[in-house]
């Protein structure tokens, strides 16, 4: 007896409904204010009026924001590659090294991960300060961690220490999936340690890291939490992540709409990065 | 044994003498009032308030203050529901929330009456045009100066009575350190300290005229004394430390740092901060002034309001919590144990409490009696500043200025001038008619 048509959707319908209502409706409502603008007459609250794309005018016009997305593709362009390679040999070396000592690290290097981004932030916030830094006394330097124009870089330091363990460990279980048969037949071959990496062990993780990538760029448009801890301990710019930058414009200005704008164009930004690099990625053909 | 006792009586008779204005009347039947405060210890305050009304409750909720807060409080007014009765506000972030149309008109119900009954240039602050009154003026922070007399003495120095005097001994604790201890430190990220040395000078930054705004964050004052501050900081004689930071609190325990411009409410933070380095060495004194001998000028940094919101289904009881828990002196000497609140009300600053030299701060400012030189800084604060709805952005934007003058790529002129026009900028943005 075939179930009746609504039966999927019924067991569907309680994920359907949240998706709806924290997904769907959010997009939509941001989309619908990012079309409206603030209106004064002498005093008293601004009234928002349809403004149609004004907004969005405005956003691709607003050096501030055109300098956020900027700061993060800098940002993405050094940090994800060397968080990849970091998490990469990190797994490798897991994956070959046998015993006690391998659940040791492998819960040592995931353990940054564990550790809430505010208080990685306050941490780092601590290691970084001028006088007071362990790694300035160590050096005897003065060095200023959070200067404006290297703070962008102590972030990605906090972003790859907390992040790394966590990727790796995606690496790892994927390595461990891979069945041992395939090594055996390797090593008949004559195959060493390098060459079953090589060719083995690399070409068959690579379903994991590009898997592990779009979740990287996809994060890295998101930073939000490291700035913003470290914002009370000296200049951090407003703009330093779009993200920071849209959450002062709502929070701050007040200018819902146009924030609504900034996060519409983020994400039609992110998806955009997103879809270029998995095209880039599939065009290297199957392995 | 009986001495004591006697102080005691003296004490409670002291107390039940001091008459606290007449409040209105509590509404009949029951009420519950929710309010958004970061004040420590406001639960203990709220006890006694519920004891003199026990038709009202009051739920205190501590959201940790400055931007937290405020976020959440934009985003319950913004969505028309969900703000409490009352909240706190800092006073130059109060024009924003006015904005927002989401706080009630005070003068509706009868604010005005209590206007004689706070430091005067306090309810300018909550009343900018003189008839809508959006909030009741809570703490204050007149700026003093604090500083370490031991250091004073060590470098052959008395505390400067004028900005040409600190100038002169910022160069001689520079030399005689050999560069290792400075005079004093500029707060480089917190605008509305600058803003308060330069109020304290007669400086205006931002004016309603009419149905219009004028905004001059490039006055000619504030650019004599970023120019004065900015010579210090060039030749090394004054840091450059973040207000609040761990660097600064180990500069400042250190004997690093000789003196510091602070708001009143500062001096609980370096007790607190502090602890025992350097207690006892601390001493608060009038602001330097730009011209010798005149009666002391002050500016203010920081303080706060308690606002009604026109959502609150029971404005009265919350105007009336407001009152009482800025004007009763049971609820100003619990702010000041307590939270370290530099009152509003006139008649606060005078209070004993105030002037305790067992308790901290004045114990760890030597026993002096600080609260009489903030007072005297208080009433000597510039009845006519005002404040924009679109300074929140001012006052980030003043940190990128800054930012650019220390690493000079800008002059301190050149750094007004940008922070003028990129606010300006913005402010038209926001729809606002200013020029």
């Amino acid at each position: 007896m075939k179930p009746p048509r609504a039966v999927p959707w019924l067991f569907l319908s309680p994920f359907l409904v949240l998706f709806a209502a924290f997904y769907v409706a959010p997009v939509l409502y941001a989309g619908y204010l990012s079309l409206f603008i603030k209106k004064r007459v002498g005093f008293g609250p601004a009234r928002d009026v349809f403004g149609g794309l004004t907004n969005y005018a405005r956003a691709f016009q607003d050096s501030e924001f055109l300098t956020s997305l900027w700061n993060i593709l800098k940002f993405g362009l050094v940090q994800i590659p060397l968080m990849m390679v970091l998490a990469t040999a990190l797994a490798l070396m897991l994956d070959a090294s046998r015993g006690r000592l391998q659940a040791l690290f492998r819960t040592a290097f995931y353990l940054p991960y564990t550790i809430p981004s505010v208080i990685a932030g306050l941490l780092w916030g601590y290691l970084y300060s001028k006088n007071l830094s362990p790694l300035n006394q160590l050096t005897g330097r003065s060095f200023d961690f959070l200067g404006s124009d290297v703070v962008l870089w102590s972030i990605a330091n906090i972003v790859t220490w907390t992040w790394t363990g966590y990727n790796m460990i995606t690496l790892y279980a994927a390595l461990q999936n891979i069945p041992g048969d395939l090594y055996e037949a390797a090593r008949i071959d004559g195959a060493d340690g390098w060459n079953l990496t090589r060719f083995i062990k690399l070409p068959l993780l690579r379903p994991s890291l590009l898997l592990v990538l779009i979740f990287s760029i996809i994060g890295t448009m998101q930073i939000f939490s490291e700035p913003f801890v470290i914002r009370p301990l000296g200049y951090v710019p407003d703009n330093i992540t779009p993200n920071t930058y849209l959450y002062l414009v709502a929070s701050r200005d007040g200018n819902f709409g146009y924030a609504a704008t900034l996060a519409m164009v983020l994400a039609a930004f992110t998806l955009l990065l997103s879809a270029v690099f998995l095209r880039f990625t599939r065009r290297g053909g199957e392995l | 044994m009986k001495k004591a006792l006697l102080t005691t009586l003296a004490l409670l008779a002291g107390t039940a003498l001091a008459a606290d204005p007449a409040f209105p009347k509590a509404p009949a039947g029951k009420v519950t009032l929710e309010v958004w405060s970061w004040v420590p210890g406001l639960d203990k305050t709220v006890t006694a308030f519920e004891k003199a009304y026990p038709t009202i409750d009051v739920k205190v909720t501590n959201l940790g203050g400055g931007p937290q807060t405020y976020t959440k409080l934009l985003t319950t007014l913004k969505a028309g529901t969900g703000a409490p009765d009352v909240a706190q506000i800092e006073y130059g972030f109060l024009p924003a929330f006015v904005d927002t149309g989401g706080l009630a008109d005070l003068s509706t119900l009868g604010a005005g009456n209590y206007k004689k009954y706070f430091v005067p240039w306090t309810w300018g602050q909550v009343s900018p045009d003189g008839k809508a009154v959006f909030a009741i003026p809570q703490d204050t922070g007149p700026f003093a100066m604090v500083y370490r007399d031991d250091l004073m003495k060590k470098y052959g120095l008395s505390a400067p009575k004028t900005w040409a005097e600190y100038e002169k001994a910022a160069a001689t604790v520079y030399t005689k350190s050999g560069g290792k201890v400075k005079m004093g430190n500029f707060y480089a990220t917190f605008a509305p300290w600058f803003m308060a040395l330069a109020w304290a000078d007669g400086a205006q930054f931002f004016k309603r005229d009419g149905d219009r705004w004028v905004q001059t964050l490039n006055n000619p004052g504030a650019k004599k004394v970023l120019n004065y501050w900015y010579g210090m900081i060039k030749k090394g004689h004054v840091g450059t430390l973040n207000a609040f930071t761990s660097d600064y609190w180990n500069a400042a325990g250190a004997g690093q740092v000789v003196s510091n411009m602070e708001a009143a409410w500062g001096p609980g933070g370096y007790a607190g901060s502090l602890k025992d380095k350097g207690a006892g060495q601390w001493r608060a004194a009038n602001l330097p002034q730009w011209t010798a001998g005149t009666a002391v000028k002050s500016g203010n940094w920081g303080g706060s309001s308690n606002v009604v919101t026109a959502q609150s289904k029971n404005k009265d009881a919350a105007m009336l919590f407001s009152l009482w828990l800025n004007l009763s002196q049971n609820a100003i000497s619990n702010n000041w144990i307590n939270g370290g609140l530099f009152p509003a009300s006139d008649a606060g600053l005078d209070l004993a409490v105030l002037k305790d030299k067992t308790k901290n701060p004045s114990k760890f400012f030597g026993g002096q009696d600080i609260s009489t030189v903030y007072a005297r800084a208080s009433r000597g604060v510039n009845v006519n500043f005002q404040w924009a709805p679109w300074f929140p952005y001012a006052n980030d934007n003043f940190n990128k200025q800054m930012d650019l003058m220390l690493k000079g790529r800008l002059t301190p002129d050149q750094a007004l001038d940008a922070w003028q026009r990129e606010t300006l900028a913005e402010a038209k943005k926001q729809g606002y008619d200013v020029r």
